[in-house]
């Protein structure tokens, strides 16, 4: 697992990296959100850096005295580093990039816009299945597309766009096939390393990117499982497990059980989804971002369907239980945790509710951690 | 005793003697069903209304009655859907022209309500018992412990106790928060598959600053939501609404807009003629449909604006002449002790920053189109925008009511209404050079943020305020 190790270590250092390029006159350009398609920023010949930080209680507190306290310690997380004056790369961004889907982000982009920080907001309409909203949608790319033109003084040309779009998509068909590999019992990668790859595929060039996740994929398909046999098998599902956010994933596969499937919104490549590449380009990202994918928690309707996409993986990734990870106050995931666990309970698949407001000290890691231990050992046990 | 607590209590809340023998059965019928015991209803005749609202004034007791009589029609939305009527629920915020408009093309054909709003105004605002309600939501599927809006958790739980019946549309406009339009999401798929839902929504994605309803793509294109959702809205019930119906409901809003804010002003007199929660509930009436009528809110205002008048000019006041006075961002009269706290300690909260309108409110719209008027309204709506432009908003309304500084919070279960007060408060701080303050607490739900809890925060605020004006 060397690979991962070195894909860590690109990630780690994005920022000196970022820094050299900049003073070269290439722009950076900083976004939130899924429905930010990296793939315009490359063409336009900036470079794109997720802001998609957790795991800390310090930033989101520091938000607390310009932002309502009950809001999502994720969604503050991505001002709270800057506040506290240890965000190494949100000073140097040429813009930043906020889709405004929901309440949170639309407020960070308030907050981002008080501190002066160039902003630039991307309309995510969440009545997703009538037109008025699409065309919105595909309105607003083309103001992205013009804003990183204006930027860069570069033309987003159609062979720039299909090269972008290319090269994303050849990254997400290895994460996608890395991911198939955790349907084997036991499977060579966990959850917490699936997540950091996703992750660390965000933060470095695509190409060497690429190469190493190939290797990693060699790798894996020729190693041993760290994971024991009979380790239950774990589907993830929540809103986000941000960068840096590790000690639950990693918790859950201390004590025994294994991460084999996924369902995030944020923060992950949605790699089952490629953007198409040929015949009109932006239509094509526009489908893709916000039609065919798995819609968010916060679209309407989605709890449907996305109560089926999780049926669907339980089934294919043979899964024994679910662990419900949310963050604390984001109220829809809330809501809809109810609904999955409901859904989970007549299939009779065990669901943890988690919630986390990255306190993570050793007090509350304790009882954190007497929570999944025991969740586990019932799965465990129901298995066997 | 019986007989007389319930009549008692339809007395006091301005039923005439003609109208006890069709109300008087109705409203016994209707407390059943709304869990209301006989001393609940005297708990509300003698101390809660008495204390809380001005009942001395007849305009005020009617205003009283329009609730009650509402929430008795809500009570019987069930047997009207039985006789066929159809059921259209709408949730806060959301103008209420399309709403009303249905109801006057053909009134004896549909029931419209926003029936969360009646619940929890007169449950805590009334009778203090909204908690039954809340619990029961928190008990199946909406965790208590997320901070979750009371009014959506009464919207669940009525429909989870039978107290309204499922809706034959329930068009909802998550035009400010996500939590609403999503709660109706989970009613449909965790208890009702009934419970038919079309949303209306529109992102919050203009910049600070922003004019928004100068923008005309966004109008135009909340126009087209509006339109769309109300086309929706119609082909679900079978019913054809012309647009000359909306412009009358529209015209109907501006001349009941202009009256309150004759009446906001009048509250405003120094000295102050009327307590904040008696006068505050009249704003209900340009946000929430009526399904009994606006017409008798209207007689009720006329008959306070004429009283207050009366007060006015003897300078008669619930506060001493001089009292200083503060905006709030939103008094609701659920929680009713809030204002009376400030009251009794000397200090004034006349009017909701929320609910009184701005120079440009009061303008005739741009647009004739009724759609394209109707998202220029809301445009205009300090609440319904980017905190920059609501700052100036803000400013606009503490310049033209000369308050002495203003109050935010009280809102903290709003990702939306609630998360920006306290960057308002700056924005509003650095702008006026007003004191600002912040009061964290819901204003819908007192379980938590109780007057015990929160009676040192307003007294404080209170000594502040006396000492800056001595």
């Amino acid at each position: 697992m060397d690979t991962l190790a070195e894909l860590a270590q690109i990630a780690r250092t994005r920022p000196e990296t970022l820094k050299e390029r900049k003073a070269k006159g290439i722009k950076v350009v900083g976004y939130i959100g899924r429905f930010v398609p990296e793939e315009l920023i490359y063409a336009s010949g900036a470079i794109p850096y997720l802001l998609c930080r957790g795991g800390q209680p310090e930033p989101p507190d520091a938000v607390i005295p310009y932002m309502l306290r009950f809001m999502s310690p994720y969604g503050r997380s991505q001002i709270g580093y800057h506040l506290l004056g240890i965000d190494p790369v949100m000073p140097m961004l040429d813009l930043v990039v906020v889709q405004c889907s929901d309440c949170h982000e639309s407020r960070l982009a308030d907050l981002f816009e008080y501190f002066k920080l160039p902003t630039m907001r991307l309309g995510v309409p969440q009545d997703w299945e009538k037109s008025l909203s699409r065309d919105y949608y595909y309105k607003e790319l083309a103001r992205l597309k013009e804003k990183l033109e204006a930027l860069t003084g570069n033309e987003i040309t159609d062979p720039k766009l299909k090269a972008s779009t290319d090269s994303l998509n050849k990254i997400r068909d290895i994460l996608a096939k890395i991911n198939l590999l955790r349907k084997k019992q036991p499977p060579p990668l966990g959850g917490d390393d699936f997540i950091r790859l996703n992750h660390y595929s965000f933060y470095g060039d695509p190409e060497p990117t690429l190469s190493k996740l190939n290797d990693l994929y060699g790798e894996l398909q020729k190693g041993k499982s760290p994971f024991s046999p009979d380790a239950p098998r774990l589907l993830m599902a929540g809103h986000v497990v941000g960068v840096g956010d590790y000690v639950v994933p990693r918790l859950i596969e201390d004590s025994g059980g294994v991460v084999v499937a996924d369902f995030l919104d944020e923060g992950m490549r949605h790699h089952e989804w490629p953007v198409k590449s040929n015949g009109d380009l932006m239509a094509g990202l526009g489908k893709s971002y916000y039609l065919e994918r798995t819609p968010p928690s916060l679209f309407q309707p989605a709890w449907e369907e996305r109560t089926a996409v999780i049926k669907k993986l339980v089934k294919d990734f043979n899964i024994d239980g679910v662990i419900w990870y949310q963050l604390s106050f984001e109220e829809v995931y809330d809501l809809e945790c109810s609904v999955i666990s409901k859904a989970m309970d007549e299939i009779n698949v065990p669901l943890l509710k988690l919630e986390s407001s990255y306190e993570y000290s050793r007090e509350a890691v304790g009882p954190l951690t007497t929570r999944i231990e025991s969740f586990i050992e019932t799965v465990r046990q129901r298995r066997s | 005793m019986a007989k007389n607590v319930y009549e008692d209590f339809l007395r006091l809340t301005g039923f005439e003697e003609a109208e006890m023998p069709k109300y008087l059965p109705e409203w016994r019928k209707a407390s059943a069903k709304l869990g209301l015991t006989e001393e609940d209803i005297k708990f509300a005749t003698e101390e809660q209304l008495p204390t809380y609202f001005a009942v001395e004034l007849e305009g005020i007791r009617k205003l009283l009655g329009c609730f009650v009589k509402e929430t008795i029609d809500l009570t019987r939305a069930g047997e009207y859907k039985e006789q066929g009527v159809k059921i259209v629920y709408g949730i806060l915020p959301a103008m209420l022209h399309f709403y009303y408009a249905l109801k006057l093309t053909v009134p004896q054909k549909v029931f419209v309500s926003f029936p969360d709003i009646f619940l929890t105004m007169v449950m805590n605002g009334f009778f203090h018992k909204l908690a039954p309600y809340l619990e029961e939501a928190e008990k199946t599927g909406i965790p208590y412990g997320c901070r979750h809006c009371a009014l959506n958790k009464a919207r669940y739980a009525a429909r989870r106790l039978n107290i309204i019946p499922s809706p034959d549309i329930n068009w909802i406009w998550g035009f400010i928060c996500d939590e609403a339009p999503k709660t109706d999401e989970f009613i449909s798929l965790y208890h009702d598959p009934e419970w038919k839902t079309y949303i209306t929504r529109l992102p919050h994605d203009q910049p600070l600053g922003t004019v928004e309803d100068e923008v005309i793509d966004r109008v135009k294109y909340l126009a087209a939501q509006m339109k769309d959702g109300f086309e929706f809205a119609q082909k679900e019930i079978g019913i054809k609404v012309p647009e000359e119906k909306i412009k009358e409901v529209m015209t109907f809003w501006q001349r009941y807009g202009a009256k309150l804010d004759e009446l906001g002003k009048l509250m405003t007199a120094d000295p102050q003629p009327l307590g904040a929660v008696s006068g505050r509930l009249f704003w209900e009436g340009l946000f929430t449909p009526f399904n009994t009528g606006i017409e008798s809110m209207e007689q009720a205002l006329d008959i306070t604006l004429k009283e207050v008048k009366q007060r006015v000019a003897k300078k008669e006041g619930i506060l001493p002449a001089g009292a200083p006075k503060l905006l709030i961002y939103s008094l609701h009269p659920t929680v009713p002790w809030v204002a009376k706290t400030f009251e009794e300690n000397g200090v004034g909260i006349p009017l909701s920053e929320f609910f009184i309108q701005t120079k440009k409110q009061l303008q005739p719209p741009s647009f004739d189109d009724p759609y394209m008027a109707a998202a220029e309204g809301w445009l205009r709506t300090s609440g319904m925008v980017n905190p920059g432009y609501q700052a100036e908003q803000i400013c606009e309304k503490l310049e033209t009511h000369k308050f002495d500084g203003m109050v935010f919070g009280m809102m903290d279960f709003d990702r939306w209404l609630g998360s920006s007060h306290r960057l308002l408060a700056r924005m509003v701080e650095d702008k006026t050079g007003l004191p600002v303050f912040y009061i964290e607490g819901d204003n819908w739900d007192d379980r938590d943020y109780s007057l015990e809890a929160l009676r040192t925060r307003i007294e404080s605020i209170c000594e502040i305020m006396k000492m800056r004006k001595a």
